[in-house]
């Protein structure tokens, strides 16, 4: 089922009268059948969205379209939803089949389908046998297990996910991710999932999209994203180590760093900020030649410093084409890994 | 293998909780029968007080096998005295060991539980539950199978060389210590003779520590045994003036005090109202509380904290500025609940409603509900469960326990009402006392002979009769009661 | 016999499946209901969860125990008012003289036996109330910290002298309280019998009866509502020391600080906002004692032909709540509400103090 946001809004007012807006004409369509995670960082406002699509938060503007039918107005129940908490929202005294039989409670589905629907859930999400055991009793992989089934459970139209795995340790993370993908692949429900971890919503979703205060930088498959941002938010927010990002200035269509010619622009002339992403650097004899500034061995890459216009620079090469304490390099990057970005609207001129 | 030794010792262990729960019930049904069969001096309908101490009655007419037993008071006194021992022994066992058996796992079974089922044993032995101390010897031996492999007979074969083994393992722990102080220097030496010093200043402060706690035990502990002992003395025990007695043997305890305070003193009838008036003010209580403690935390409405607040500050009222006006209220201009002769049982009424809710629990509680996550609330709104629902099924199960500290809070603070009571029953043309609690009965009954003196032995057995009930819901719900307590002053 | 059992406990199983599948089913008719209702308002777009503001909810759940509140505790409260102010209120015709806006607390005031010692006890209830109010709580505080900190440094036995020490709060004020009158008895008590093992001669000695004396009976007094405030005192004590954070000490035991100082300079200033908290509690219970005294001293505060006095604020209150005389419930409130003022002004002392010496 396609998901539609049109120009959605949200302003909170707080006691002193001041508005702030948590989202802003946001709009988004979420096909059918597919992951798309909300990415941004804290504040961003992706959390409120997610509440606004399930229906907890009531928005200030704008409609909410599943499929065709328009949800904007319908309590939370109605909408047919799975939610997933941060925290899980485990209810702490039930044991864990109550806790996903809970749902079905409150819908029409006689007592033998219910309790065939929770183990096939269970069994789904890998917890068929920890169905005695309360909450307290499960490691966090397991309770997010729980939560994944209970929100599955009454067959809802969209998975709503709030920064599923960030309560978890690295490693657990790892495979609850691919778990969910698993997961999302086999019920082919369309999924939204928050989260500030670009790695993670890079490496899990069918599409992203990016916000920052409630505005929607960016919406496309992630790695179009990362090789084509749409803008410098975009391009530093994505990435890590985080792109470099300077000031430099084209003339004659040539961008000039440290005083000489780089390469040359289809661009008008001026003032100019440009991206190079660190892992986008070789080592090449005939690229340009620079001093080291610092250097770092991090095992299979080398972290290299130097300076472009007066900004520190990093590079990330390979370990091989480097010596121990060499003093210079001489670098090469490929033109269409170099952004250059409108100074006022930070909107990217040479891509797309 | 193990696994089924578990299950086997699981069964036989539900097999014995079964025969102390039967053993418990027959301790209270002889206790009440023999108790019921007490004879006291009648007068027709009225005990002769001035007898009750050369009374001297021959019991003689048993039912069915015991018809030709026949007992004199010190033998039935010395009975009744051993059942009642037997419930305080046995009673506690059954509860913590029900208690117990519902959370056993297979890691439970170590060296301690199986001594500990031996003890039970020999006290199932000494409390003549004969079968009950069988099954459990029994289950010890499982218990040793499950650890050791040993089977009993094994057992008791491997118990003298594991003695002597541990005797040969001590005197080689004493030479190896003997062997470490022949190494003498200097720096080692003043570093022993110090840990020394310490070690002797550390046990000292030990000492004084616990000498000062049992003194404080002993302080706290006297006035109740002190009270259980008056309350089965006879008149001229209890009230001798030189030497009171320390210590009475079982024949002598006089069980019939007990009886004339429940019948003949009414302690029986005022017992019955205490109990209707804390079991329904702190049912009212909680459901008031409940409802209020939600919507202070969490239903948002304008000037919420406003009269939140206002009701915080009148907690710092004083209870009796309530009272003068609330007995207006009740009284013959009011509600005319009290002073009534057509509606006697409006006396509950003035008793109860008053105290159906307390600002101080809507405190405490809406604490603990606003301790539950939001997100909670969320999760069971996206689940379609409605305000009320979510109240019920996940918001009162989670602060259960707070609600039964409210629940026996209350019902102590029932327990001990005085000055409301009082003061409502002392008014009227009608007898009031017909609806005294047991705090205004033991205050305002005469315990008094025609000669003018007090009864202390009977008002004491009264005083013990109204501590014991109280005693045993905090021994039952130890635990609980007191972590409440404990969080309850925390959170203040 | 196996198989019957079998069959039993299916059958039995069976039926239980059966009850639930029944409940299931009127839960899920009532929620189809509840769908239909709400399906058919969506539809005709009337919103009734929108329409009631969150005040109208609020009072659906507040109206039990609000209505119990407003007669049972705030229309008294309004009421003290209009009573001090009335001349000789008549309860049982419900009239009065006229109005009078000093003339109930003066009435109080300069009563003997209130402020004024009364010339045959030369105590009053102030008096008296004050007395137990410096001696009792200081005390009670104190032993209640020395136990905690006591307690908290020992393992073995440590459950069973928490348990022991709980046990007089679990009791019945007036129960106890007549044990420790005949315990304080003047011929047979165990205490004149404790003292006689010393050679003392306490045949004559008496504590709480008639020819008692005003401080032997104060202290019995006293001895009773220490021994019965000190449970709460410790468990709360306890709760808080034991919720200290290990490293504090850790530290202290490292820069080989003396166990006083430990004392006096980690485990007090940590546990000061509880100290303060069980410090006005128990002055503001100390200035409200009435059933200790009930119990050991009878229901006026002193045995018939004593010349001597132990009544209580509450107790002189109380002492007028019949209404069997004109004005008397006036007389009460005005009692009441000076009360009150004591209680508010030592809250507000007490809390200003504490801004400056309580660590927070």
């Amino acid at each position: 089922m396609e998901l539609r946001l049109e120009k959605l809004t949200k302003v909170f007012t707080n006691k002193n009268g001041q508005e702030t807006r948590a989202v802003d004409n946001l709009d988004i369509t979420i096909e059918s059948g597919t992951l798309v995670a909300l990415l941004g960082p804290s504040g961003c406002g992706k959390s409120t969205t997610l509440f606004m699509i399930a229906g907890l938060v009531k928005p200030t503007g704008g409609k909410i379209f599943f499929g065709e039918d328009d949800v904007t107005k319908l309590a939370p129940e109605k909408r047919g939803i799975g939610l997933v908490f941060q925290n899980y929202a485990l209810y702490p005294h039930m044991t864990v089949f109550k806790n996903i039989l809970f749902p079905l409670e409150n819908l029409d589905v006689p007592r033998d389908e219910a309790f065939a629907r929770v183990k096939e859930m269970a069994n789904l999400v890998g917890i068929g046998e920890l169905l005695d055991r309360k909450p307290s009793q499960l490691s966090g992989g397991q309770q997010q297990r729980v939560a994944i089934a209970r929100a599955l459970v009454k067959k809802p139209r969209v998975l709503l996910l709030d920064e599923p795995l960030s309560n978890l340790d690295a490693r657990l993370r790892l495979q609850m991710r691919e778990e969910i993908k698993r997961i999302q692949r086999e019920t082919g429900i369309t999924t939204i999932f928050v989260t500030h971890d670009q790695e993670e919503a890079m490496s899990i979703s069918d599409k992203m999209v990016v916000l920052d205060f409630g505005k929607e930088q960016q919406y496309a498959a992630p790695q179009s994203m990362y090789n084509q941002p749409g803008n410098l938010f975009v391009a530093k927010f994505l990435g890590n180590p985080p792109i470099n990002a300077f000031e430099a200035e084209v003339k004659n269509k040539k961008l000039i760093i440290n005083e000489k010619p780089f390469m040359t622009l289809n661009v008008p002339d001026g003032l100019y900020d440009v991206g190079m992403r660190p892992e986008n650097f070789r080592v090449a004899d005939d690229g340009f030649k620079t001093e080291i500034k610092d250097i770092f061995h991090i095992g299979r890459d080398t972290m290299i410093h130097f300076e472009f216009n007066g900004n520190n620079v990093r590079a990330l090469v390979d370990s091989d084409t480097m010596k121990v304490n060499q003093k210079s390099v001489s670098l090469t990057i490929k033109p269409e890994r170099v952004y250059i970005f409108d100074k006022q609207t930070g909107k990217v001129v040479n891509h797309g | 293998m193990e696994k089924q030794l578990f299950l086997k010792s699981k069964k036989i262990e539900k097999i014995t909780l079964i025969f102390d729960a039967l053993a418990v019930i027959t301790y209270i049904a002889l206790f009440l029968f023999l108790f019921n069969h007490l004879q006291m001096p009648m007068d027709g309908q009225s005990v002769i007080l001035e007898d009750l101490e050369t009374f001297n009655p021959i019991y003689n007419d048993f039912p069915g096998i015991f018809s030709n037993l026949v007992l004199n008071r010190g033998q039935m006194n010395s009975i009744i005295s051993i059942l009642i021992i037997f419930f305080i022994v046995a009673f506690p066992m059954l509860f913590i060991n029900i208690k117990k058996n519902k959370t056993r796992t297979i890691y439970d079974i170590d060296s301690y539980s199986t001594a500990s089922t031996f003890v039970q044993a020999i006290i199932n032995l000494l409390t003549f539950n004969f079968v009950g101390a069988g099954l459990r010897v029994y289950n010890t031996f499982v218990y040793i199978k499950f650890l050791k492999g040993y089977s009993p007979k094994e057992f008791f074969k491997s118990i003298i060389p594991a003695i002597k083994n541990k005797r040969a393992e001590r005197k080689a722990k004493k030479l190896e210590i003997v062997e470490d102080e022949e190494v003498k220097d200097e720096y080692s030496l003043s570093i022993k003779k110090s840990i020394r010093r310490q070690t002797a200043v550390s046990t000292v402060r030990l000492l004084l520590t616990y000498l000062f706690l049992v003194l404080i035990a002993l302080i706290i502990i006297i006035p109740f045994y002190w009270m259980v002992l008056t309350s089965v003395k006879t008149f001229s025990e209890s009230s001798s003036t030189l030497n009171p007695q320390f210590f009475l043997w079982i024949d002598r305890w006089n069980w019939v005090n007990y009886k004339v305070v429940l019948t003949e003193q009414n302690f029986g009838l005022y017992i019955k109202n205490t109990v209707i008036v804390a079991l329904l003010s702190t049912f009212g209580t909680i459901i008031t509380t409940v409802l209020s403690a939600y919507a202070f935390a969490r239903i948002e409405f304008k000037g919420r904290e406003l009269l939140f607040s206002i009701l915080i500050m009148t907690m710092m009222i004083p209870g009796e500025l309530y009272i003068i006006t609330n007995f207006i209220t009740v009284s013959k201009n009011g509600f005319g609940w009290i002073g009534n002769p057509a509606g006697e049982n409006q006396y509950f009424l003035a008793m109860i409603l008053p105290f159906v809710t307390s600002i101080s629990y809507i405190f405490f509680l809406r604490q603990n509900f606003k301790q539950i996550p939001e997100s909670l609330y969320k999760a069971a709104r996206v689940d379609g469960c409605s305000d009320f629902k979510y109240l019920m099924r996940v918001m009162v199960p989670i602060a259960s326990p707070t609600i039964f500290t409210i629940t026996i809070l209350n019902i102590f603070g029932s327990w001990n009402a005085y000055i409301w009571p009082r003061i409502i029953t002392s008014v009227g043309d009608i007898n009031g006392s017909n609806y005294w609690l047991i705090s205004n009965a033991l205050r305002d009954t005469d315990f008094v002979l025609d000669t003018g003196r007090v009864m202390y032995n009977l008002q004491i057995a009264a005083s013990t009769l109204v501590t014991v009930p109280l005693l045993i819901v905090f021994f039952m719900f130890r635990k609980y009661i007191m972590n409440g307590i404990g969080r309850s002053g925390t959170k203040g | 016999m196996g198989n019957f059992i079998k069959n039993a406990k299916e059958f039995l199983i069976k039926i239980g499946n059966a009850i639930k599948n029944f409940f299931w089913n009127i839960r899920r008719y009532i929620n189809k209901f509840k769908r239909k209702i709400s399906d058919f308002l969506d539809k005709k777009k009337i919103n009734p969860a929108g329409k009631f503001p969150g005040w109208a909810k609020a009072l659906v759940y507040l109206s039990p125990a609000l209505i119990v509140l407003g007669i049972f505790t705030f229309w008294p409260i309004i009421n003290s008012f209009a009573l001090v102010v009335y001349e000789n209120y008549n309860m049982t015709s419900d009239s009065i003289t006229g109005y009078t806006i000093f003339g109930n607390f003066i009435k109080v005031l300069t009563d003997e036996s209130f402020i004024v010692p009364a010339s045959h006890t030369a105590s009053s209830a102030v008096i008296n109330t004050l007395i137990i109010v410096f001696i009792s709580v200081p005390i009670s505080i104190f032993l209640a910290l020395g136990i905690s900190v006591a307690l908290n440094s020992i393992k073995p036995l440590k459950g069973f002298f928490q348990t022991v020490y709980f046990l007089p709060y679990v009791t019945n004020t007036i129960a106890i309280g007549l044990v420790f009158a005949y315990m304080f008895k003047t011929q047979g008590g165990l205490v004149n019998q404790f003292i006689s093992f010393f050679g003392i001669d306490a045949s004559e000695l008496s504590w709480v009866e008639t020819n008692a004396v005003y401080w032997r009976s104060m202290f019995v007094l006293i001895f009773y509502s220490v021994w019965s405030s000190l449970a709460f005192k410790i468990m709360v004590f306890l709760t808080s020391i034991q919720g200290i954070d290990k490293q504090y000490y850790q530290a202290a035991s490292i820069d080989a600080t003396p166990k006083g100082r430990i004392f006096s300079k980690i485990t007090v200033p940590l546990i000061s906002p509880m100290i303060f908290y069980i410090t006005v509690t128990s002055v503001i219970g100390a200035f409200k004692i009435y059933n200790a005294i009930v119990a050991l001293f009878g229901v006026q505060g002193t045995p018939p032909g004593a010349n001597y006095n132990l009544q209580s604020i509450v107790m002189y209150i109380y002492q007028f709540i019949d209404g069997s005389k004109e004005g008397q419930l006036s007389v009460a409130a005005a009692g009441s509400l000076i009360l009150f003022a004591i209680i508010l002004v030592l809250t507000i002392v007490q809390m200003q103090v504490s801004k400056k010496r309580v660590h927070y």
